[in-house]
Order: structure tokens, then C-alpha cells, then sequence
């Protein structure tokens, strides 16, 4: 009977800690676009729900899948207030790109790693981009959008990189790290 | 533990890569299709945050404050001698203002003019504000059950900021002047020259000072001239002032925003809805009142039936709508006090006390 109890608690805490990327990237998507800034609008918000996507898909991509990707992306349209889809795909192909180099990612320690999620980020941002971009094509009489501000994103996004990823290493350790048993 | 960086081989994707990427795609194509999918979404989030946003406003605003005080320091002296002097030119204006506003009011009863539709403004507090890539905004503590809906302009005491794209029961979003995806029709008013105006869309692009596309390629443009909402469209009211001109990069023209949205706190949302105007009918038209043949034949059933004597109107003349009194976009500036008393956070720019 206690083996059973015991059973059930575990299995139960095995789908919190698989639902915890998942929950990594509502809860900093809903961070990141809290509509408050300490610097009157000057700086953007970095995409920090960007961080457990590349995160767990290099270190748990069983948990971090595209459907769960793809869900955090449509979080991030959500609360962002911008064009509907556009960090979806973005997060989605960002998700592709790293999955595909995962060892060459995985590989990388210290700066070498922040400048590995530089290059993940900057490839998120120019899809992003890019998308609105074409969106912008669509319309008659629109403007391309500008650079500046994308790129003021991205730099933000890789300065706050390494607390966020060392916050889901801590996580990761706690949570996610000692329960595995499928890998 | 000791493997918990371990990096794992095994991915059961629930979701082949195809069908995700896939999915987003049509998500993007449905967004620009159906541009409100995820409105509904938005204004319940912002709703639900309103009371949360409102607690950290102070805090944040104090912080601003402090952080605009530490700059500010060094240059008090200056600064103090600069509004001193622009007090004093101000000073002057308010003279000439008051002096205009009279004479206008003279020649409005002399013509008896009919005054410019009202405009009710509710005040709002800015709660938040977002600056992301793609899009702009403030978030106002006034929705729907403060009469705040889409579409209407949003002012401060200096100028439009931009318009409410957004209304939730309890807050609205904005869409500043210089989002990307913000097109206004606005009048450009000489200050050189013969006082022309010039009819241009002003579209923003993000950066502080939005971009001027004019509607006629032989017109010309100044430095300093003054650019106001046009009012065309019927959405936002005529005469709304928005910012000055200034030369931009590649001979293109950008607009001086009079607004500052980044640090404005409290601001009018004004509820203004101009009905399409319609066609004057027959009887009202000059030739008709004048008594001279109207140039469209005039129906079987008109010609069976015996009419009045010629030059006799059939009806009496329709009263003058009101909104037939709005200033046009080539009416003089001295117009635009007379519609501006309807709001009275944006006085005229000589009434600066």
C-alpha cells in the first residue's frame, strides 16, 4: 500500500517536473510583457521566453517538444500585443535550427554558450523579422519595419541570458533533472 | 544527480516538426486575415492586470522620476533660465491668443456661425506601457463602461499621443503615433508663404518622429510648419495639434511629435464620431435656389405632376448640421482655438500659463 502511495506521488511528480519547461515559458512570456517599464518605454523587454526554449531543448528535448514550443510562442503573440503568429514561427524555426545543431550547441560552455543562444536569438529575431516584413509587403502603402528596435531586443534578450539560464539550471537540478528516467 | 546535465537522446515529440512549423504559418496568415484574433485575449489580460498595474504605477512613476531627477541636477540652471524666457515669450502669445479668440468670436457672431460639434473627453490614467519591435502602446485605466471605445484620440496637454485600438470593460490600449502600424490624415499648415495647407498621411515607423507622405508631389514643405489632424475620414476630429515638421533623411519630411508618450501620465480620450457627410439634395443645391435649370431631367413623375413657380423652393432648406460646420482643412488656423474649447487639458499654444 505505501509502495503504491509512494508510486502514485512520483508519477505525479514526474508530470509536474516534465510540465515545468512549459511553464518556464508562460510564466517569462507573462514577465516579459507585464506592461510596465522602468525605463519609460526606452528599452525593450527581452524575450525571455525565448531562454527555456533554447535551454531545454538542448538538455531536455523530450520535455521542451515543437507542439510545447509552439505553445509558448502563441503565449508570447499573445501578450506581446503584436502581429498574431509571428513569434510562434519564429520560436517554431528557432526551435528547428537549434534541435538540428543540438550537439554543437550543447557543446558550448561559458561565454562560447551566451554566444551560442546570441546566435539562436538573432536567428528568432530576423525571422520575426522578416515575417512582419512580409506582412508589411501585404499591405499597401506600409513601411518595412525598423531594424533598430529589433536589434535593441536581441541584445537585451542575450544580456539577460545568463541569470535566466542559470535560474533553469537551478530549476532543472531541482525539478526537471533528478526525475528523469527515460534518457 | 551527478547527471542531471545530462543531455538527453531520446525525443517523443507529440508534434512532427512539419506540421508545427506548418501550423505557424497559417497562424500568421490567419492573423493577417483576421487581425483581432487575439484581441479578446489582450483586453481580458490587461483587464484582469488592471488592478495590479494601477498598485505598481506609483512606484514605478517615482522611480522615473528619480531616475530623470539624477540628469536633471546638473542642468538646473540652465533649465530654470530657458523657461523663464519661454514664459515670457509664452506670455506675449497668450496676449495675441486672447486678442484672436476675440476677433473670432466677433466674426462667428457676425455670420452667425454654427459653433463646432462637441467633444466629450474622458480622463484617463496611463497604467502601462510596451515597447516592443513591433508595436507600441499605453494602457489606459478607462474601457468600455467609461464610454472609451476604438478609434477614438487619445491627447495630453501638448498633443495627440495616438488613437485606442483596443477596449477592454476596464482598459484600453493605444496605438501611438509612432507605431508601425499608425496612418493619420493630417493638415500641414504653412507658417511661410501664403499660409496654404497640405494634405499628407503621417505613418509611424517606430522611431520618435513619424514619417510625412504627401498626397500632392508638387507641394511644398517648410520647416516648423504645423501639423494637425485633418479630420478627414470622420474619425478624428479637425485641428487636433500634433507636432511640427522637420526635414528628415533623403529630402523625406518627418513630424516633431508635440506629445511625449513616454512620460505623459494623464490624457483625454475624446469621443468624437462624425457621421459620413451626405449629399446636399436637389432643392439645397445653388442652381436650384438660384432658380436656374437643374442639369439632370427631372423624373416622369415630377414632370406629371404641377410644381410650385419656378424658382421657389419645393421644401424650405434643411437646417445646417452641425457637423456641416466643421472647419475645413483649408480654413484658416485661427479656427482651431474654437474646436480645441471643447478639451480642456489642450489649451491653445499661447494660453500656457
Amino acid at each position: 500500500m505505501a509502495l503504491e502511495r509512494v508510486a502514485g506521488h512520483g508519477t505525479a511528480l514526474r508530470i509536474v517536473s516534465a510540465a515545468v519547461p512549459f511553464l518556464c515559458g508562460l510564466v517569462f512570456s507573462f514577465f516579459a510583457n507585464i506592461p510596465v517599464s522602468l525605463t519609460s518605454g526606452q528599452v525593450p523587454p527581452p524575450l525571455l521566453a525565448l531562454v527555456p526554449v533554447y535551454f531545454w531543448c538542448l538538455v531536455r528535448p523530450d520535455l521542451m517538444t515543437p507542439a510545447v514550443t509552439f505553445a509558448i510562442g502563441l503565449a508570447e503573440d499573445v501578450l506581446s500585443g503584436g502581429p498574431p503568429g509571428v513569434w510562434t514561427l519564429a520560436f517554431v524555426l528557432t526551435y528547428v535550427l537549434v534541435a538540428r545543431q543540438r550537439d554543437s550547441f550543447a557543446s558550448l560552455s561559458g561565454l562560447a554558450a551566451v554566444l551560442g543562444f546570441a546566435s539562436a536569438a538573432a536567428i528568432c529575431c530576423a525571422v520575426a523579422w522578416c515575417t512582419v516584413a512580409f506582412l508589411a509587403l501585404l499591405t499597401q502603402g506600409a513601411h518595412l519595419p525598423p531594424i533598430g528596435p529589433m536589434v535593441s531586443e536581441l541584445v537585451i534578450t542575450v544580456i539577460f541570458y545568463a541569470p535566466t539560464a542559470l535560474l533553469m539550471g537551478w530549476l532543472h537540478r531541482r525539478l526537471v533533472g533528478p526525475l528523469r528516467s527515460d534518457i | 544527480m551527478a547527471n542531471a546535465w545530462k543531455i538527453a537522446r531520446k525525443s517523443n515529440a507529440q508534434l512532427p516538426l512539419v506540421i508545427v512549423v506548418a501550423l505557424a504559418v497559417v497562424l500568421v496568415l490567419l492573423g493577417k486575415a483576421q487581425s483581432g484574433l487575439f484581441d479578446q485575449a489582450r483586453v481580458k489580460m490587461t483587464d484582469w492586470l488592471a488592478p495590479g498595474l494601477e498598485v505598481v504605477r506609483a512606484p514605478i512613476q517615482g522611480f522615473d522620476r528619480w531616475m530623470g531627477s539624477i540628469t536633471d541636477i546638473f542642468s538646473v540652471y540652465e533649465e530654470n533660465l530657458r523657461l523663464k524666457e519661454e514664459n515670457a515669450r509664452l506670455r506675449q502669445w497668450r496676449n495675441v491668443a486672447i486678442v484672436m479668440q476675440n476677433r473670432v468670436d466677433r466674426y462667428q457672431s457676425l455670420l452667425h456661425a454654427v459653433p463646432d460639434p462637441k467633444l466629450n473627453a474622458v480622463l484617463a490614467r496611463v497604467i502601462g506601457r510596451a515597447s516592443r519591435p513591433f508595436v507600441q502602446t499605453l494602457i489606459l485605466d478607462a474601457g468600455t463602461r467609461n464610454h472609451a471605445g476604438p478609434g477614438e484620440a487619445v491627447v495630453d496637454a501638448r498633443g495627440m499621443i495616438g488613437r485606442i485600438y483596443l477596449s477592454g470593460s476596464r482598459t484600453s490600449w493605444v496605438i501611438l503615433l509612432t507605431d508601425p502600424n499608425s496612418r493619420i490624415p493630417v493638415t500641414v499648415a504653412a507658417s511661410v508663404g501664403n499660409g496654404g495647407t497640405v494634405q499628407a498621411i503621417m505613418s509611424g515607423d517606430n522611431s520618435p518622429r513619424p514619417t510625412l507622405d504627401l498626397m500632392s508631389h508638387t507641394a511644398m514643405l517648410h520647416a516648423g510648419d504645423q501639423v494637425v489632424s485633418s479630420g478627414d475620414g470622420g474619425l478624428l476630429p479637425y485641428g487636433l495639434p500634433i507636432g511640427t515638421v522637420v526635414p528628415g533623411s533623403g529630402g523625406s519630411w518627418r513630424v516633431a511629435l508635440l506629445a511625449d508618450a513616454a512620460s505623459t501620465q494623464d490624457v483625454e480620450i475624446l469621443n468624437y464620431f462624425q457621421a459620413p457627410e451626405k449629399p446636399p439634395a436637389a432643392a439645397e443645391l445653388p442652381a436650384e435656389a438660384a432658380g436656374l435649370k437643374p442639369l439632370v431631367p427631372p423624373s416622369p413623375e415630377t414632370l406629371a405632376t404641377p410644381g410650385p413657380a419656378a424658382g421657389a423652393p419645393t421644401t424650405p432648406p434643411a437646417p445646417v448640421h452641425a457637423a456641416a460646420a466643421i472647419p475645413r482643412p483649408g480654413a484658416p488656423a485661427a479656427d482651431a482655438p474654437a474646436s480645441r474649447q471643447q478639451a480642456p487639458s489642450a489649451p491653445p499654444d499661447g494660453g500656457t500659463e
